[in-house]
């Protein structure tokens, strides 16, 4: 296998592979939204309680997995079969080829199994003389190929179908029509039907193993299955030992969610249940380990042994659409694979795809076991530590305030040569932000307090705003704003002193060390009045103090309880907004920015994580009386995710060039986002495009509406 | 019958035959197995069929020679789920599941009876059924892939069509 850095090469410079990928992502979404509309609806219950019901039922199989392992060994085992249990790949790898050479089988026909990519059985076999046919008609095509898989359902789903016509040209010795897919399918119905008729076993993976009665539920469309385990003596089971299901009902709820989230299916064609070996036949159930055991003892990792390989982590993955499963992934692909890959294959083989996370929650959202992906993901990113030097060096300088305002300066001097100055190659996509000379915090302090414009349970308050470190630097206007929004509904608002970062770009980079200073800095400063309110303009902060810190100082308890209480009181702005500085309805209607043209890009992880979904666009919908223009995927992420856009810069684009397409479409003439990193990024990307439209933080867009901004008097310098 | 046990028999028909139409299978209904035999027949003149059914004068045959690509191939379903289209195949005898995936227009008789509302209750009886459970499948419509280039194709390794005969009598 090529190395990490050779597959992102190739991936990122075709632009096919992210175009069909952008188009199946689309069409999945819609078609699998229908079918768990209709599932909801059918169960009176919510895709959320439904999958967490389920995921419940895995975890308790896992916390007792050695008696389901021994009531299914016993059952299966009652019924004819073989049951081994295999610590190691090579261990499967043994089995399988020994069976065969004891049988004297060269043939082995193959059923779509992602454990027998896992332990490479393919290759091995060749190399022990046997023969390994895939049955499935996307795993022949990569066999043909001599590729992996870059989709866990959908395995040649970077292949497009001028390649097809020539792989099965080759190896049927005739002509294809590229688009005659149903011809080019007839054949390849052809060709493979003699080798099950030749073949001396068939080798299938498992969807669940049933412990109750020891049976084997197999999933498939084609039905390549049922012939791989029907025609030849022997059938081969590969299945990790997390696939257990204590019952035939489990089973059941399995399904209720497998075909929707893996294919948009509400069943897949053919379910088969196969208990025992058949009469005449031998049936060998391998149950392997392969990391699995560590992961079960990891618990921050256990959740993910939950997973049922839908895919569905990479059907809605934006870096995934860019790239596909060949960067995307080892031998599993999407998000899954970051995290599994290092228990089944070593951490030097996640490295390079996990630097591709940008961390936008898109998986969490649409897992059907409800695994916390997204935290996994930085959980190992933060052990691996394998981020560049320059990185580090930048994060220690981030890290110290000083030092880091310092650079600030440096790079406000420098701002208007630097961008006159071309981009690297890679980064044209993008132009550098204007650096202004004042910070948010000057900014604030050198100007009279917005007059009130209503009393709210604010009003008299006194409020600490907490500016991010990016806004006070790179973009002041929209942390005034804020402020000035505060003011507006009566609260006085201070500026913590001491604050600067609250540690996100050092976690998010896996520098859990300079994360862990950043926070504890910033937990500091905020306890300097602990009464306060705290209300950042900041989405991705408050995300980071909410969720990201108890992760942080997860086994630091004095220090995870003072992150708590810190947190605990910090509110977004927008919500904040909505209760303690409730304005009333329509008190910026008609402003000086006239009729609303707007849009909102909701911030990813506000919608994927937080749940807040249209929250930015009821609240300046509220105030103005102008309803938004409609935005197609607008909580889809921007593409700034962290360091990501600056390590993997084809990524970055690639993400931006989807949304600022889904804005163009919008025609709105502002966009509004409520994340000052998403307003940076989109800014920059779409002064690069050239496009019309300004990009604003929607507290800028709301307070440029307040009395006090119509009077100039009332700007000092 | 009583009417109320009809109107649910009927309804559960419905369900079941737009299921499996919305998955690219057919439905036909039919009076007596005599019927099912004449409309295997009228869609091929040498169709083969399961060994067990009262199919006079269709040939059973006794190797996969004999029915693979044939046109017209019969079975039965044990049961049938009306809230996923869905046909339980019951087939314990190899030569069975050749007639049901190697043949290329799959007729699938179950009688009308048989049609459960979930797939949950299909499950339930499976789960007490250890003779049916050794090689049981649920076939929801004709055999399809979309590996190349993620169009939709029917009839890939199995049949690419599948109709689901209805049988209204209620002998065997």
């Amino acid at each position: 296998m090529s190395s990490f850095t050779e597959r992102y090469r190739r991936a990122a410079r075709d632009p096919h592979l992210r175009r069909g990928l952008l188009d199946f992502q689309r069409s999945w979404r819609v078609s699998r939204d229908e079918q768990m509309e209709r599932l909801e609806r059918r169960e009176g219950a919510s895709f959320d309680e439904l999958r967490r019901e389920f995921a419940r039922t895995k975890d308790g199989v896992l916390e007792r997995i050695d008696e389901y392992i021994a009531e299914f060994r016993e059952r299966a085992e009652a019924a004819g079969a073989t049951v081994v249990e295999l610590e190691t790949a090579q261990d499967a790898l043994d089995y399988i080829s020994g069976v065969c050479r004891e049988r004297g089988i060269a043939l082995v026909v193959k059923s779509k199994s992602m454990v027998s990519e896992e332990i490479e059985l393919n290759h091995h076999l060749e190399a022990a003389g046997i023969r390994a046919i895939e049955t499935d008609l996307g795993e022949w095509l990569l066999q043909l190929a001599r590729e992996r898989p870059s989709h866990l359902v959908m395995p040649a789903i970077h292949q497009r179908r001028e390649r097809v016509a020539a792989l099965l040209g080759e190896e049927l010795e005739r002509e294809f029509d590229p688009n005659d897919i149903p011809e080019m399918v007839a054949s390849a119905r052809g060709g493979l039907r003699e080798h099950f008729l030749g073949a001396g076993a068939g080798l299938t993976g498992a969807n669940a193993l049933i412990a109750e009665t020891g049976s084997v539920m197999l999933v498939t469309n084609e039905g390549n299955a049922r012939l791989a385990t029907s025609l030849p003596g022997v059938h081969f089971v590969t299945a990790g030992i997390e696939k257990l299901a204590p019952t035939w009902a489990d089973a059941q709820r399995q399904l209720q969610l497998l075909p929707r989230s893996a294919t948009a299916q509400q069943l897949s064609t053919y379910t088969t249940c196969i208990t025992g070996a058949q009469p005449g036949k031998e049936m060998h159930i391998i149950l392997l380990d392969n990391g699995r055991r560590e992961m079960a003892a990891d618990a921050q990792i256990a959740e993910a042994l939950r997973c049922i390989r839908c895919g569905a982590c990479a059907n809605v993955c934006p870096p995934y659409q860019v790239v596909g499963g060949h960067a995307f992934g080892h031998i599993y692909t999407g998000a899954i694979g970051l995290v599994n890959t290092p228990f089944h294959h070593g951490a030097e083989h996640a490295a390079g795809p996990q630097s591709l996370c940008i961390s936008c929650g898109a998986c969490a959202q649409v897992c059907p076991v409800a695994i916390p992906l997204p935290q996994q993901i930085l959980e190992l990113r933060s052990r691996s530590a394998h981020a560049p030097l320059w990185e580090r060096a930048a994060l220690r300088v981030w890290a110290r305030p000083r030092w880091f305002r310092l650079g600030v300066r440096l790079a406000a001097l420098a701002s208007p040569l630097l961008r006159r100055l071309p981009l690297p190659p890679r980064h044209r996509w993008r132009r550098l932000p204007p650096i202004p000379w004042r910070g948010a915090r000057r900014r604030i302090s050198g100007r009279r307090p917005q007059q009130a414009i209503a009393t709210t349970d604010a009003s008299g308050r006194t409020v600490s705003l907490f500016l991010q470190c990016l806004s006070d630097a790179l973009l002041p206007e929209a942390a005034d704003a804020a402020a000035r929004l505060l003011e507006a509904a009566g609260a006085r608002v201070d500026l913590p002193r001491k604050q600067h970062c609250c540690g996100l770009p050092a976690f998010d980079a896996g520098d859990w060390a300079t994360a862990r200073r950043m926070a504890k800095q910033t937990i500091m400063a905020l306890e300097e009045h602990p009464g306060r309110d705290v209300v950042t303009p900041a989405a991705s902060c408050l995300i980071a103090m909410q969720r990201h810190w108890p992760q942080l100082f997860g086994d630091d308890p004095p220090w995870r309880g003072r992150a708590e209480a810190a947190a605990r009181r910090t509110h977004d702005l927008a919500e904040y907004l909505e209760t303690t500085a409730r304005l009333p309805d329509g008190v910026l209607s008609g402003g000086a920015d006239g009729e609303g043209d707007y849009a909102v890009h909701r911030f990813c992880q506000g919608s994927n994580l937080m749940g807040w979904d249209d929250q930015v666009e009821r609240l300046v919908g509220r105030l103005t009386g102008e309803e938004p223009e409609p935005l197609t995927e607008a909580a889809t992420c921007c593409g700034f995710g962290g360091l990501t856009s600056i390590t993997a810069p084809e990524v970055g684009e690639g993400i931006l060039e989807r949304k600022l397409d889904c804005v163009a479409e919008a025609g709105a003439e502002t966009l509004l986002t409520n994340n000052p990193g998403c307003a940076l990024h989109l800014r920059a990307g779409a002064e690069a495009r050239g496009m019309g439209h300004r990009t604003l933080h929607y507290a800028e867009y709301l307070a440029a509406r307040l009395p006090a901004d119509r009077l100039p008097s009332a700007r000092l310098p | 019958m009583p009417p109320a046990k009809t109107l649910l028999r009927a309804q559960l028909v419905g369900e079941f035959a737009e299921a499996l139409r919305s998955a690219q299978g057919e439905v036909a209904r039919l009076d007596s197995w005599e019927a099912l035999a004449e409309f295997a027949r009228g869609l091929d003149s040498e169709p083969v069929a399961r060994r067990g059914l009262p199919l006079g004068g269709i040939a059973t045959p006794r190797g996969v020679e004999e029915i693979a690509d044939r046109p017209v191939g019969v079975t039965q379903a044990a049961l049938a789920v009306a809230e996923t289209g869905s046909l339980l195949l019951v087939e314990a005898d190899p030569l069975d599941r050749y007639v049901s995936l190697l043949t290329r227009h799959l007729v699938v008789a179950v009688r009308e009876e048989d049609i459960v509302a979930t797939l949950a209750d299909a499950f339930g009886w499976l789960a007490r059924q250890p003779r049916a459970a050794a090689y049981a499948t649920f076939v929801t419509g004709p055999s399809r892939t979309a590996d190349i280039e993620r169009s939709l194709t029917i009839g890939v390794q199995g049949p690419s069509r599948l109709t689901a005969a209805i049988v209204m009598d209620d002998s065997p």
